[in-house]
């Protein structure tokens, strides 16, 4: 905590607090002790002070304990040797800040001054706190005063249901008029509630507004509370409401409250101008509701999160933001505001010419309807996601760098290079490829646009009917942008896409794009079960296989192949109550089997006490069960010490006499069936592969089209077990299709399962 | 010579939530009659093994404009009072219905995309009209249930109305507009024990207390997928009675939405003369629908010809009789 703020913090509550103790006993003296206190149309008394000290202040009389409160909270300033930290002397600074105000607007409002007067301001919309107030100006125009019961149950409602993200509260006066306008604008943009308070030198916010004619009240979603910073507590008595009315808690549950305030109400200050003592001590205030405050001027800063979700105290000079003019300026600031507070952006729609949906996934696009393709056997594209810091990239920007494509001819190809930045304080680095695989199913979505292969066999095709429609390069950053913000926006807060096809440029970016994917892959493989302390379930399918739970390790994938640990890692993040839920590994009971603790308890509870031990590793002890969505089918084959994988695409006789689908009958269902077991076929090429049985060894049979489609990494996994030849040595449906054709494969082959330890 | 039997009672270490709908003048609201259901320590009507405090109650759906979908039979059976929710729910009432589900169908944006003001008025008129609690369900269209549920549940402030659909696209608004105005509501997902389970998680994240929700597994028809929903509320109440704390809410079905919608209630066109009599069969269609229901665990069944409601009631007083009592 920062010694400079605290100071002023401390210092301006003393000074308020006690400015707001001869208020009130001059306003006794003068009216009496009975004389009633209340803010008009609220059922909430004076709500800050109900929130914080559970006291139901109705008169005078009971004001005075109020403010005797706040002086209790008071602390003296810090010692220029004193070297504790004295954030918590701050924020109870802060919160007699706050007491203290909202007394002095309680006296005001008894003595007929509030809200107050403003000549020229007429508020759009009912303002039902607003009646006509003895004080108004020469035209009766005045400020909005607090907000009242039924507004804030309006808007209290959309603050809960998130439609509006949070409320800004701005105090002070902007840099020029535009600013204040751009300002006020990019928050409407975002569907953020603007209150206004404060002045500098006399000027505030409300007057330039005013000046620039821009409409203010409960309909235009900016709320003119007071040009001085006192009435600013209006917002925290909004925010304190939202909490009682909406989080069912009641007067002195202040902790609740706050904690309430912090993770719902996504609410900032925003301090435009000089910041004096006060303005520092109520600062200290807002940040007790988990409120930060952003500056437009040069102030000290305080970094760590805490009592706030990230930053406290940010510090953004107005003349030191980059851009051309203060509405560029102000779109800046105001972003960066909602980074610290942690704003999501909400995108609802894909903006693009064509049609977009998930119907249009399976659309193959014919070399006759194509107009242009990236990738494929003429050219070359890749697509490479990395994650940034939040500082390096600019939310939204979505560049072509190079010609389009124009000049390639009807039908022709060029090659294209998808450079996806993302930024967030949830991103990790392992989440790339998540992000990444997934720009397959959401370039698919567009209508005309067929996407195939990921990384740097990505292969893109253009309809012509889609380029007719007005289908350009630059639409593929734009799917790009609205599908990440809009599934991933839990995890994400900025993403710009940059998309290369200036051939100097490509060859660069796909240099750096292979050396990622290489070193992904390494990480990959690195990560072992046992480099990890949790593992993830997934119980997506209970929904037909009602006991059947997935554990899924970095070594051993879901059974569906849809889910590996990262994916699951993500999903989690991303939905915290979702199916996959992290699993802490908990005590090793059997390294070999592959059998702990935690996976045991949490199969046994997800199965509604139906498996209690599961191996992770075995398919002859406790193997895992099925849900039915298994990729492949592994299989004992007794006579021949080992076992068979078969492939879903594979609808040949198997030497186990039954085909893939009158096995799946009995695999699946949830049921554990030693000797069965269904898996995702990536898991075959995995060091965990049924290792306490003996390994990728055991395979004495599998399917040709597993054989095909994984050639590479098979052949890998052969030599990684020490025998090159293996798969050849491994029958399939064209050389046997029951045990009989097997043993004399086997037998001829020399497959090293014959010369195994006994399988049973 | 005596055999001894084993006891065979299961021991359940969960309860049902008590939910209480509708509220007297002592609440804060207008009611003459308040429901409470739920409350079982046992599987449905194992009396000799738990509490069964509450006996379920039979809902009757009553909407804001005349369905033109609607059977023939419905439409008969009810006469001129479908055009009027008011004279609708009173003669409801009439015919023994314990809760009025108003369904505020011409919001929808195809059947008059009418908004919050007249929802408003319909829900003062059906108040009046009825001293029985309510449900108020919207058109079902995420937007349009926004608008009117939010402003039912003010007009219904004290009331302690039901608030119908709470699903995983919409719960947020519909559950604030539960907390500001102090009602309950229908958290529904589709026959799925775990989206059940993970609504009622987030429904609980915005603190709406545990006894203020209740729970439509969606359920099918008769001979339309009706042991598949069966079972999963035989599912949802065996998770909530061994202990899972997410899913210990009383259960409504829609057994008169689904019955009627089956071919076998609707119509009788192009059926074969063995179906039998069209009235009968349709009412037996939508009284057994319900009934089934009510054997897995349904707590407040949700019906629509007038005809079913004793049928229903007399299963209900038949099955809450202890054997010997």
């Amino acid at each position: 905590m920062s010694r400079y703020i605290a100071k002023a913090a401390i210092r301006g509550a003393n000074l308020i607090v006690g400015e707001a103790e001869q208020m009130v006993e001059a306003a006794v003296a003068e009216l009496g002790a009975s004389t009633p206190v209340a803010f008009t149309n609220t059922a909430y008394h004076l709500p800050v002070i109900l929130g914080f000290t559970g006291m139901e202040v109705d008169n005078l009389g009971e004001l005075r304990e109020a403010v005797a409160y706040a002086k209790r909270l008071l602390n003296a300033m810090p010692g220029e040797s004193l070297w504790l930290p004295y954030l918590g002397e701050t924020l109870d600074a802060g919160a007699a800040t706050l007491l203290a105000t909202e007394a002095i607007e309680a006296v005001r409002f008894a003595r007929g001054l509030q809200p107050e007067p403003i000549p020229g301001l007429h508020l759009t919309g009912t303002s039902f706190t607003s009646p006509d107030n003895n004080g108004g100006g020469a035209d009766g125009g005045h400020a909005n005063g607090p907000i009242d019961d039924i507004q804030l149950r309006a808007w209290g409602i959309q603050l809960v249901d998130g439609r509006m993200p949070g409320f800004a509260a701005i105090i002070g006066a902007a840099r020029s008029n535009e600013a204040a306008v751009s300002i006020v604008r990019e928050l409407q943009k975002r569907n953020i509630l603007v209150f206004l308070s404060g002045n500098v030198n006399g000027r505030s916010i409300i007057h330039q507004l005013m000046e620039e004619g821009v409409e203010m009240g409960y309909d235009t979603y900016i709320v003119p509370f007071g040009t001085d910073t006192i009435s600013a507590i209006y917002a925290l008595g909004f925010a304190t409401r939202s909490a009682l009315t909406f989080g069912g808690m009641s007067g002195g549950q202040t902790r609740d409250i706050l904690l309430y305030n912090k993770y719902r109400v996504f609410a900032f200050a925003l301090a435009l101008g000089e910041v004096d003592d006060l303005k520092y001590a109520a600062a200290a205030g807002a940040i007790n509701y988990g409120f930060p405050v952003i500056a437009d001027t040069l102030i000290p800063q305080i970094l760590p999160s805490g009592i706030t979700s990230y930053e406290h105290v940010i510090s953004m000079p107005f003349d030191d933001i980059p851009g051309d003019n203060d509405t560029e300026r102000a779109r800046r600031l105001v972003q960066r505001c909602m980074e610290v507070r942690g704003v999501k952006i909400k995108i609802t729609d894909v903006p693009i010419p064509v049609p977009y949906g998930s119907a249009f996934e399976g659309e193959r696009i014919r070399k006759a309807d194509m107009r242009v393709e990236f990738g494929g056997s003429k050219a070359q594209a890749f697509e490479y996601l990395r994650s940034v810091g939040l500082d390096e990239i600019e939310d939204g920007k979505i560049e072509v760098v190079g010609p389009g494509f124009d000049d390639v001819p009807e039908g022709g190809a060029m090659s294209l290079g998808i450079v996806v930045e993302v930024a967030g304080r949830k991103m990790q680095e392992d989440f790339e490829p998540v992000l990444e695989r997934q720009t397959h199913y959401w370039v698919n979505g567009a209508s005309g646009i067929q996407h195939i292969g990921q990384r740097d066999i990505t292969w893109i095709r253009l309809s012509k009917a889609a380029v007719d429609k007005g289908f350009q390069i630059k639409n593929l950053g734009d799917i790009l942008y609205a599908r990440l913000h809009a599934d991933f926006g839990a995890i994400l807060d900025k993403v710009a896409v940059t998309i290369y096809t200036d051939p100097d440029k490509f060859q660069e970016w796909l240099a750096k794009a292979r050396e990622a994917y290489q070193a992904r892959n390494v990480r990959l493989a690195d990560m072992v079960d046992e480099s990890i302390e949790e593992f993830y379930s997934c119980t997506l399918c209970q929904s037909f296989a009602p006991n059947h739970v997935c554990v899924i390790s970095p070594e051993r994938l879901g059974l569906c192949g849809a889910y590996n640990w990262l994916d699951c890692k993500a999903s989690n993040q991303i939905n915290p109550t979702g199916p996959n839920q992290p699993i802490p590994k908990g005590i090793c009971l059997d390294p070999v089997f592959g059998v702990w603790q935690g996976s045991n308890e949490f199969a046994y509870q997800n199965t509604h006490q139906t498996v209690e031990r599961v191996t992770l590793y075995s398919i002859m002890q406790d193997p895992m069960t099925a849900c039915g969505c298994f990729e492949c089918i592994a299989v004992v084959i007794p006579e021949a010490n080992g076992v068979m994988v078969v492939s879903r695409e594979d609808p040949s006789m198997t030497p186990a006499g039954m085909t893939f689908s009158t096995l799946a009958g009995v695999a699946g269902g949830g049921l554990q069936t030693p000797g069965m077991m269904g898996v995702g076929k990536y898991y075959l090429l995995s060091r965990k592969f049924i290792s306490a049985d003996g390994g990728f060894k055991r395979i004495v049979w599998m399917s040709s089209v597993l054989k095909g489609m994984m050639a590479d990494e098979l052949k890998g996994v052969c030599e990684r077990e020490g025998d090159p030849d293996l798969l050849d040595k491994i029958a399939d449906e064209r050389s046997a299709t029951t045990v009989e054709e097997l043993l004399p494969f086997l037998e001829e082959h020399q497959h090293p399962a014959l010369a195994m330890d006994p399988i049973f | 010579m005596s055999v001894a039997m084993p006891n065979v009672n299961e021991t359940w270490t969960g309860k049902i939530l008590e939910v209480t709908l509708g509220a007297g003048p002592d609440k804060g609201g207008t009611r003459g009659k308040t429901v409470t259901v739920g409350g079982e320590t046992t599987l449905p009507f194992l009396h000799f093994e738990g509490e069964i405090p509450n006996k379920p109650v039979v809902a009757v759906e009553v909407r804001d404009r005349a369905p033109d979908d609607w059977s023939e039979l419905l439409v008969k059976a009810w006469g001129d009072s479908l055009k009027d929710p008011a004279a609708w729910a009173a003669k409801a009432e009439g015919l023994g219905a314990e809760i009025i589900a108003l369904s505020l169908d011409s919001a929808h944006p195809e059947r008059g995309n009418t908004g919050a003001k007249e929802a408003r008025e319909t829900v003062r008129q059906v108040l009046k009209a009825t001293s029985l609690p309510l449900i108020i369900y919207g058109p079902g269209q995420p937007d349009k249930d926004n608008e009117v549920l939010v402003a039912a549940a003010e007009e219904a402030a004290g009331e302690r109305v039901a608030l119908g659909n709470c699903e995983e696209k919409n719960y947020r608004t519909v559950v604030a507009a539960a907390l500001a105005n102090n009602q309950v509501v229908i958290a529904k997902t589709p026959i799925d024990v775990n989206l059940a389970k993970q609504l009622n998680v987030l429904i609980g994240d915005m603190r709406l207390d545990r006894d203020r929700i209740l729970i439509d597994p969606t359920t099918g028809a008769l001979g339309y997928g009706l042991e598949y929903t069966y079972s999963v509320m035989e599912r949802v109440r065996l998770a909530a009675l061994t202990g899972d704390s997410a899913l210990q809410q009383p259960l409504i079905v829609t057994a008169g939405y689904e019955a009627w919608r089956a071919k076998e209630a609707r119509t009788n066109d192009g059926v074969p003369t063995q179906w039998g009599d069209w009235a009968k069969r349709a009412v037996l269609w939508e009284a057994n629908t319900a009934v089934t229901l009510l054997e897995t665990g349904a707590d407040i069944l949700v019906l629509r010809h007038p005809e079913t409601i004793p049928l229903v009631k007399r299963a209900i007083a038949g099955l809450m009789t202890r054997a010997g009592a």
